[in-house]
């Protein structure tokens, strides 16, 4: 009795601590939502020495990186699952999945400083003036690829960060991949169809519902990730219309300009309702992730 | 196993199954000689030798784990999905070995088609499930695949059960629905063999006798391997039946006689019930 | 009519060769592209390890010495080396550890043995999923307003406490998912014996599950060993030697982080050591980890 009354009360105190979290954030940052009220989601203002807070640029830069980390680990991760499952050889499968898993393990300070000393480099002397020469007057897209290649950028954080997550949508795909049973894909190959055909037709369509989650999964992670992006963003609040200007994301903000606030600003308070959105918006992809993928291993 | 059976009074213990006087069997579509399989180091297929008689039914007995399933697996190369598993020896068709290495496997499984012991619709409509296979291998334009849809649900027995709801998703059909979707999507390739693992062995009675009778129907076109473990089925479907016992194939002969006067006494043993 | 004719004529090689030739030819280069897209995908992500893992090495490597070790951070120029934050990573590490096994243990527990069917397990298990992938740094910020703002500074504790945060969701996820491949038989084995259910559990169930939890507590200390974020806003990083709790603490994350950024060489090299350190154990964890679950056949 004893015990499981501990045990209930661990996990009663898992509530408690998320409710925690949320109610910790929501004080902290309620003198900002106080003082600006809606306009703190509208305004794109971050003026310590008036005194102005606005979140639009973080959120912005939050989002953009994000979804743009997306779209680059999303092929990738999808070829490694696919790759792990269906093609490699016995001996390879294991090594390969361990490795990709430890790309998972690498602390993610590390992947910022790797960013920042190797990556940057190579994006400001040889990336990005490659592309802006090539794109950067071509009509209707031209502005998404301008301005001077300075290496760091909302680009370089959203590719460092979709390396970071290809392990995470990588293991869950290759992991649901696994659930197909045996006799549907027989069957299909039974018809005459190739690895890709079987893969195609049978596997993606039995098992999208936890291949969105998982991919909401690394939605989820690259959202609130913060040393990497810190190191190689730009860490300039301002909207660049190019995807190689400057900018900056809530965590990077937060990191950032957290050493500088003192105890009871308003700037510290902003900082906090910052975290609170950005608690907000990962509890809410990471819930959904989470019902896609149990949803998915029923069905 | 009893060994005790005086030979005098061995009458096979089947007489409430019905055996029907086989036809005479016709010249092989398939020949396996000395056909060895293996998983990894086990071996699990010793020496078979085994013709499939055009146009007619053969059906594979014997208990779990014999190999029956084993060797459907090896006519249409189904082991070459899985590393470690091996096949020596000839099986041919029109004059190929069908089992050598650089066989387009593609191809074969489009002229050797496969039916499994589960219902496996894909996740898509009724219509798309058929098309999807002819896709593969043939180009169609509209009118003539809702033909061949068609023709294929009215061969395996099911367009009057589907025929207005050809968009609706294959996976609400019913068990027995399914099976016989299955098996008008392996006809609808317009395969030349087609093998049966155990087709019914999910299935409800009403529903097995369907596809029974629809076997029978369709051995005019095809030249059918059924696996079974059920003997009065092999007794009603089969031409032709193999017995098959630790991975040997200790009998085969036509179904009239492999039931009535079996020439093996583990073929004798199995059949009345000893074992398995 | 030509057509539907020849399509009711069921079986034989009926249908033309020649376009299934074609068509199986277009489908065979589509598999092998595809296949080979695959293959050069999962390139890629190898790729990226071992330019992450040599990079460390060769830029880690030069500034290695026995003084890293024995020396604490020092100005600028004047030779320092990593022993404080080594040090403070594995104080703030083990005690994280510390706190958050037993809690994460017990919890997985509860939704394993006791939540059956309960609203309140769900609840408990959604939540631990949820805060297994949340931001650290919100965590960061939790754990400055409830132990930092109070206490009246940055603290070992503190950054302590964050840590162990991180730790309990992923205890919670491997013993809950191990103490559910326990065979029914073998607990009802111990009831059958007499034994009431948290002696079953306790002396049974762990003992069972205890490779299992063993690599989940592997992958926590990994996990956190390399937590920056979380130290910023709680044990602060110290310049200075400092083995006390209740004050600001080093760690070799936070150090990277001042160091990376810095313009002096010598502290860059030194964030590179720091670097190859904390990524290879880590690492090392992860194997050691994934070695401990290796079913044993």
């Amino acid at each position: 009795m004893i015990f499981q009354a501990l045990a209930t009360g661990a996990g009663i105190l898992v509530l408690v601590l998320l409710g925690a979290i949320i109610v910790s954030l929501l004080i902290g940052g309620l003198p900002a939502f106080r003082q600006f009220g809606v306009g703190f989601l509208t305004s794109a203002d971050w003026d310590p020495v008036k005194q102005v807070f606005g979140s639009v640029v973080p959120i912005y830069g939050t989002i953009v990186t994000s979804i743009l980390a997306l779209v680059m680990a999303v092929p990738i991760a999808f070829g490694i699952a696919f790759w792990l499952t269906e093609l490699a050889p016995n001996w390879l499968q294991r090594p390969v999945g361990i490795a990709v898993e430890l790309l998972a393990a690498v602390p993610s300070i590390i992947y910022g400083m790797w960013g920042f000393f190797v990556i940057v480099p190579v994006m400001a002397d040889y990336v990005q003036p490659f592309v802006i020469d090539l794109l950067g007057d071509a009509p209707w897209i031209g502005f998404l690829f301008q301005g001077p290649p300075f290496g760091t950028g909302i680009f370089t954080a959203a590719l460092i960060l979709g390396v970071m997550i290809i392990p995470f949508i990588a293991a869950t795909m290759r992991d649901v991949f696994q659930t197909v049973p045996p006799v549907f894909k027989e069957s299909a190959y039974g018809l005459g169809c190739t690895t890709w055909e079987v893969m195609r037709a049978i596997v993606i369509p039995y098992t999208r519902i936890s291949v969105m989650g998982g991919i909401m999964l690394g939605l989820g992670r690259a959202l609130g990730e913060t040393m990497a992006v810190t190191f190689v963003i730009g860490n300039t609040n301002r909207i660049s219309g190019s995807i190689f200007g400057p900018g900056n994301t809530i965590a990077s903000l937060i990191a950032l300009e957290f050493p500088e606030s003192e105890v009871g600003s308003l700037k510290l308070a902003s900082l906090m309702a910052l975290g609170f959105l950005l608690f907000v918006i990962s509890f809410i992809v990471l819930a959904i992730s989470r019902m896609l993928l149990r949803t998915g291993a029923r069905t | 196993m009893s060994t005790t059976t005086k030979s005098g009074d061995t009458r096979p213990g089947i007489g409430a199954m019905a055996v029907r006087a086989s036809p005479p069997l016709r010249d092989a579509r398939i020949s396996i000689r000395n056909l060895d399989f293996y998983y990894g180091a086990n071996k699990a297929l010793k020496g078979i030798n085994l013709d499939f008689p055009a146009g007619q039914v053969t059906g594979m007995i014997g208990p779990s784990g014999c190999g029956k399933s084993t060797l459907l697996r090896v006519l249409n190369r189904m082991y070459d999905l899985y590393p470690g598993q091996r096949a020596t020896g000839e099986v041919m068709m029109d004059g190929e070995n069908i089992i050598a290495p650089g066989m387009d496997l593609n191809q074969l499984r489009s002229r050797i088609g496969m039916v499994f012991q589960k219902p496996t619709p894909f996740p898509m409509s009724i219509y798309d499930n058929i098309a999807f296979g002819v896709k593969l291998h043939e180009t169609l334009n509209r009118a003539q695949m809702d033909e061949r849809v068609e023709w294929s649900l009215t061969r395996a027995a099911l367009w009057g059960e589907v025929k207005d709801r050809l968009t609706t998703s294959a996976m609400g059909l019913s068990g027995g629905q399914q099976q016989r979707l299955c098996i008008a999507r392996t006809i609808a390739v317009r395969p030349e063999v087609i093998l049966l693992d155990e087709p019914t062995s999910a299935l409800d009675p009403i529903s097995t006798l369907k596809i029974e009778e629809l076997i029978d129907e369709l051995k005019h076109d095809f030249t059918i391997a059924i696996v079974t473990h059920n003997m009065q089925q092999a007794a009603r479907c089969a031409d032709q039946v193999a017995f098959f016992y630790l991975g040997e194939m200790v009998e085969v002969a036509q179904a009239a006689q492999m039931f009535t006067a079996p020439k093996e006494k583990r073929t004798q043993e199995y059949i009345t019930g000893r074992f398995g | 009519m030509t057509g539907a004719s020849q399509t009711m004529q069921s079986s034989g090689p009926a249908r033309d060769g020649k376009i299934a030739d074609r068509l199986a030819r277009k489908r065979r280069f589509q598999d092998h592209v595809v296949q080979g897209l695959c293959l050069f995908a999962t390139a890629i992500g190898l790729a990226f390890l071992v330019l992450i893992l040599a990079t460390l090495l060769y830029l880690g490597m030069k500034g290695l010495s026995l003084g890293v070790f024995t020396t604490v951070t020092k100005p600028p120029g004047s030779n320092g080396g990593l022993l404080n934050a080594i040090l403070g990573s594995l104080i703030q590490t083990g005690l994280g550890t510390a706190i958050g096994t037993p809690i994460g243990l017990l919890v997985g527990t509860y939704l394993a043995e006791y939540s059956a069917g309960s609203k309140l397990g769900d609840a408990v298990r959604f939540v631990s999923d949820v805060l297994l992938s949340a931001p650290s740094i919100l965590i960061g910020l939790f754990v400055y307003t409830l132990l930092v703002t109070p206490f009246g500074g940055f603290s070992g504790w503190a950054g302590s406490v964050a840590l162990a945060v991180i730790v309990i969701p992923i205890v919670v996820r491997t013993t809950e998912d191990m103490l559910r491949l326990i065979p029914v038989a073998m607990r009802e084995a111990a009831v059958a014996l007499g034994a009431p259910k948290w002696k079953s559990i306790v002396f049974i169930c762990y003992r069972a599950a205890r490779d299992g939890i063993a690599t989940g507590v592997l992958l926590a200390i990994a996990r956190i060993a390399g937590e920056t974020a979380p130290l910023l806003f709680t044990s602060l990083g110290n310049l200075n030697w400092s083995v006390d709790l209740g004050k600001p603490m080093a760690s070799l994350p936070v150090t990277i982080y001042q160091y990376a950024g810095s313009p002096f060489d010598d502290w860059v090299q030194l964030a590179w050591v720091a670097a190859l350190l904390i990524t290879f154990g880590v690492l090392a964890l992860n194997v050691l980890a994934r070695i401990v679950l290796r079913p044993r056949s």
